[in-house]
């Protein structure tokens, strides 16, 4: 059965990277955008089992992405990490408010991602 | 009516069972359950389910049930027997399962 | 892709963002302030992203000052700063200090101290912008930064799901998963699954009971409920970290196991911060998490605000609702419950104590001691007087007395144990001055004794510890030739004595060497050779003055001094030192002492016309000088009792009283430690309790007396120092068999 497919979207290239590195050796498969509208245009119908997103990005913010795909009937119910700063709370509640809620603070380290990965669901 | 067969044949289920199809595979459910309370389901093509998935298979079973009918579920592929094992299901729905040796 | 090329895109990044955040910075002071927004993003995402980045391939310092960086930039963003020229331009030193940062971990340097102090100097600058009143408040103080406290609501799970706890030794917990779950992305399963991944989910019991029709459900709500029999050893904040993104909005009950309660207990009985509630002792020993304790906290709060309004002013205990909730075990609660009684208890007990100065106790006793001689005083007036209720009255002043004096005197009492405490740091310091491996085991430190007493048993006895450490412990190749543990033992106990206090000084060494000493105390001429000595009063004669057998002298014992001091400070407490010992086996040095220095129950004896004290508790009894003894003058120092031969003295001799004999003459049979002796008086006058007066300085080394006390009748009587009088016997009696011997 094909791997399950991990969306990461975030402005820091060298982010996406390790996390994609940590990602795949868990087993799973990594699709990366670098900001929302970048993601929004790489999302083309395929299945993807979870998101992976930066709030603070140029273009297009976490947010407002998160909006968009959940407008997609095929992402409709795609859970959604969502990365946040300690000082993020305006942004947690505007995050709750289009459906996310599983946050994990920056910065972290691979593993904790994995650790919160897993929690959502399983490659 | 010859007793226990189900008039229409049996719904085959493919693919993904879960939140993304939940509400189609209701209206299929609903639609069958107009002509009769009895229904059979082949998950042999299930390739997913999840907890919307299985409520909405525990629903039709338990509406079947309330009409006098019954909801048989049949050819469980191997995604469906591990969440219904992990869940401790299989006897809710009292269906015979065939385990697999792989 | 490897973490090393990751780590150049991070730098590679990290240099694009910083030019970025270089020129925006320039750009900012020809914008006009409205059009400033997107600008000051653009470099706060410059410092965000840096920041980000650098903690995932563990780069603390960077993140650690960029950290600082942002927080700053976040308040500009947010309106509560206005970024001026100076702002512009410090933000621009932070920079090429990031970008410095950046560098060093490229090049693998490490950070210079000019560096270092370079940071140091930025993040004291940024810092003065983070303090609470900001200088530049430009957004109206209207916009409330925090959202209010989320309302308690009832969705709290405190209903147990199900109810029936599974009796077996697993975690039980029972989540009720709210409708929007599944919408949101989150599947139960997975975090089964998860769950999995730390122990063994032994047995799941799904609840569909909320469930509705087929034609009334939403396929997308959620209406599951289950109960998880789960096998696992991690602790309970670990298995709640599972549910962290459903449990916004779900009611998740986590039960611990029952064997885990016993722990739980343990716990609570060993935390060591006083003061704590009791859901804090819940949480700091697991058995509560604080999410659990908030929610509860909330809900009693909640709860509370509700009863005021009905009138209803009952506010349900924290534990009670724990246990109803069955997020704990009853048994944990009542531990922790106990453990709060006592700390109270502990506390009030600390308000009672309160600190006297010494002096005033001291006034106190002696009072009490004039009080004891005056109620003897009455007591012989009532006797004279021999009126019944006027005896009758004494009488029961008497036992007041007394009872005032013991109570007086137990002020006084301290235990022994925090001056035994004090010999780990002495064992310690010496042991390893000689490269000896030591342990001081500490018994009976419980016991109580005389402040006096205690204050002044603390040099003998460092002296004593030192000596068995220098000379009693063998070093330790000689320890092992004799199979004994490397690791020599010392050991400090002590107990109470028929009105003494013992204090043994013990050790696992050598032993004295018998015959070593022999020959020294005969080469000092402190025996007369040819006399066969008991081995007690052999090992007597380490305590004579100038008495050493340490072959080599070393800085901590050896030089003969130190012994005889030992014995002087004891016996000026009226004390006295016994020596067990046997050879390689080790060494018991036991000091008695009275438990206290001021009052004693006396016996007293009338010689001529002079009164005599003797400490009640070493008389034995008192019987008539046998026939044979009465008239044979300085000729014998022995009489015989019931067959027993007893050393004995007349205090008519030994004092030189004048004045007229008596018709017969009485022994006093005393003992001290193992020694029984008689003193012949004329008339024995009774109990009698009497406190004890220093002697004057003039008398101070009087031989055999140890102190005075006025008699109720206004006279002077002198206390005999029993243990000074016992061994001036022995002495004498050894002097006269050694003569005899010699005779012979």
């Amino acid at each position: 059965m094909a791997n399950k497919v991990i969306m990461v979207v975030d402005d820091s290239a060298s982010l996406r990277q390790v996390v994609s590195i940590a990602l795949k050796g868990a087993g799973y498969d990594v699709l990366e955008g670098c900001d929302g509208k970048d993601a929004l245009s790489k999302l083309t119908g395929q299945k993807i089992n979870l998101v992976i997103s930066d709030v603070n990005m140029p273009n297009m913010d976490g947010i407002s992405f998160v909006q968009e795909l959940k407008k997609k009937p095929e992402y409709k119910f795609t859970p959604v990490i969502m990365l946040t700063t300690e000082s993020g709370d305006d942004m947690k509640s505007k995050g709750q408010a289009a459906g996310v809620k599983a946050w994990v603070v920056k910065p972290f380290k691979p593993d904790q991602m994995i650790s919160a990965v897993s929690k959502l669901i399983q490659p | 009516m010859t007793h226990g067969i189900p008039e229409a044949g049996p719904l085959q289920l493919s693919g993904e069972v879960n939140i993304f199809t939940a509400a189609a595979i209701r209206e299929q459910l609903l639609a069958r359950l107009e002509t009769s309370p009895r229904l059979e389901i082949d998950l042999a093509e299930v390739s997913e389910i999840d907890t919307a998935g299985l409520q909405l298979l525990l629903a039709a079973k338990l509406t079947c049930q309330s009409k006098g009918g019954d909801l048989t579920l049949v050819h469980h592929s191997a995604p469906v027997l591990d969440v219904m094992d992990l869940c401790n299901l299989t006897h809710v729905f009292g269906d015979p399962v065939v385990i697999s040796s792989n | 892709m490897s973490m090393e090329e990751a780590l150049q895109t991070f730098f590679a990044e990290s240099h694009e963002l910083l030019q970025e955040m270089e020129d925006r910075l320039l750009a900012i002071p020809a914008l006009a302030e409205e059009d400033r927004s997107e600008t000051i993003n653009a470099i706060f995402r410059a410092a965000h992203t840096i920041k980000g980045s650098a903690g995932l391939f563990g780069l603390d310092g960077i993140v650690e000052f960029t950290h600082v960086l942002e927080s700053v930039l976040d308040k500009v963003r947010a309106g509560q700063l206005m970024m001026d020229a100076d702002m512009v331009s410090l933000f621009l030193d932070c920079k090429d200090h990031v970008a410095r940062l950046v560098e060093l971990q490229e090049s693998g340097a490490t950070l210079s101290t000019d560096d270092q102090g370079k940071g140091n100097e930025l993040v004291a600058r940024l810092s003065v912008y983070l303090t609470d009143t900001p200088q530049a408040a430009v957004a109206p103080a209207g916009e409330a930064s925090h959202p209010a406290p989320a309302h308690p609501t009832d969705s709290l799970a405190l209903e147990s799901l199900g109810g029936n706890v599974l009796d077996n030794d697993n975690w039980h917990i029972s989540i009720e998963f709210g409708t929007d779950v599944l919408r949101n992305g989150m599947d139960p399963l997975s975090i089964f699954r998860y769950l999995g991944t730390m122990g063994h989910i032994v047995r799941v019991v799904s609840f569909f009971d909320r469930l509705p029709a087929l034609s009334e459900l939403d396929p997308e709500s959620c209406y599951m409920s289950y109960v998880l029999n789960f096998h696992s050893e991690a602790d309970k904040a670990t298995i709640e970290s599972a549910f962290e993104f459903v449990q916004e909005d779900c009611k998740i009950n986590i039960l611990p196991p029952h064997s885990r309660v016993a722990d739980f207990v343990e716990a609570i009985k060993n935390l060591k911060q006083d003061d704590l509630r009791i859901g804090e002792m819940l949480v700091k020993s697991g058995t509560l998490t604080q999410r659990e304790l908030d929610a509860v906290l909330a809900y009693q709060t909640a709860q509370e605000q509700g009863d005021s309004a009905s009138q209803d002013p009952h506010k349900r205990p924290l534990g009670e609702m724990v246990v109803q909730a069955g997020i704990v075990q009853p048994e944990v609660v009542e531990a922790a419950l106990h453990k709060q009684i006592q700390q109270k208890k502990a506390k009030s007990r600390q308000q009672q104590s309160i600190r006297v100065d010494a002096e005033k106790l001291d006034t106190l006793i002696n009072l009490i001691g004039e009080l004891v001689i005056a109620g003897a005083g009455v007591n012989i007036v009532a006797h004279r007087s021999g009126q019944t209720d006027m005896l009758e009255a004494a009488s029961t002043l008497s036992r007041l007395v007394e009872e005032v004096r013991d109570s007086a005197l137990n002020l006084r009492m301290v235990q022994i144990g925090e001056t035994f405490n004090r010999f780990q740091r002495v064992v310690h310091d010496v042991a390893k001055d000689l490269g000896k491996e030591i342990e001081l085991e500490i018994t009976g430190g419980d016991t109580e004794l005389d402040k006096t007493v205690v204050e002044k048993i603390g040099d003998p006895l460092t002296h004593l510890v030192r000596n068995s450490i220098d000379h009693g412990i063998e070093p330790a190749d000689i320890r092992a030739a004799r199979g004994k543990p490397a690791q020599g033992k010392v050991r400090l106990n002590a107990y109470h004595d028929s009105g003494s206090i013992i204090i043994e000084v013990q050790d696992d060494g050598g032993g004295l060497n018998r015959d070593k000493i022999l020959a020294k105390a005969i080469e000092k001429g402190l025996v007369e050779p040819g006399i066969d000595l008991p081995d007690s009063e052999v090992y007597q004669l380490i305590f004579e003055a100038g008495f050493s057998t340490a072959d080599k002298v070393s800085n901590i014992s050896g030089r003969g001094v130190g012994m005889d001091v030992v014995r002087r400070n004891i016996e000026a407490l009226r004390g006295n030192i016994e020596i067990d010992s046997q050879y390689m086996a080790g060494t018991t040095i036991r000091i008695r002492l009275p438990l206290t220095l001021a009052i004693i129950d006396g016996f007293q004896v009338k010689v001529g016309n002079a009164h005599y004290v003797i400490p009640l508790d070493m008389v034995i009894e008192c019987v008539d000088l046998p026939e044979e003894n009465i008239n044979d003058g300085h000729d014998s120092n022995y009489f015989s009792l019931r067959g027993e031969v007893l050393p004995y003295m007349r205090l008519r001799e030994s004092f030189e009283v004048t004045g007229e004999t008596g018709k017969r003459e009485s022994v006093v049979i005393v003992k001290y430690g193992n020694t029984r002796a008689g003193l012949v008086v004329d008339a024995l006058l009774g109990e009698f309790q009497t406190v004890i007066k220093p002697l004057g300085k003039l008398f101070e080394r009087l031989r055999g007396i140890g102190g005075s006390t006025i008699l109720g009748t206004g006279e002077v009587a002198l206390i005999l120092d029993i243990p000074g009088l016992v061994q001036q016997m022995i002495r004498k009696s050894h002097h006269e068999t050694s003569r005899a011997s010699v005779k012979e």
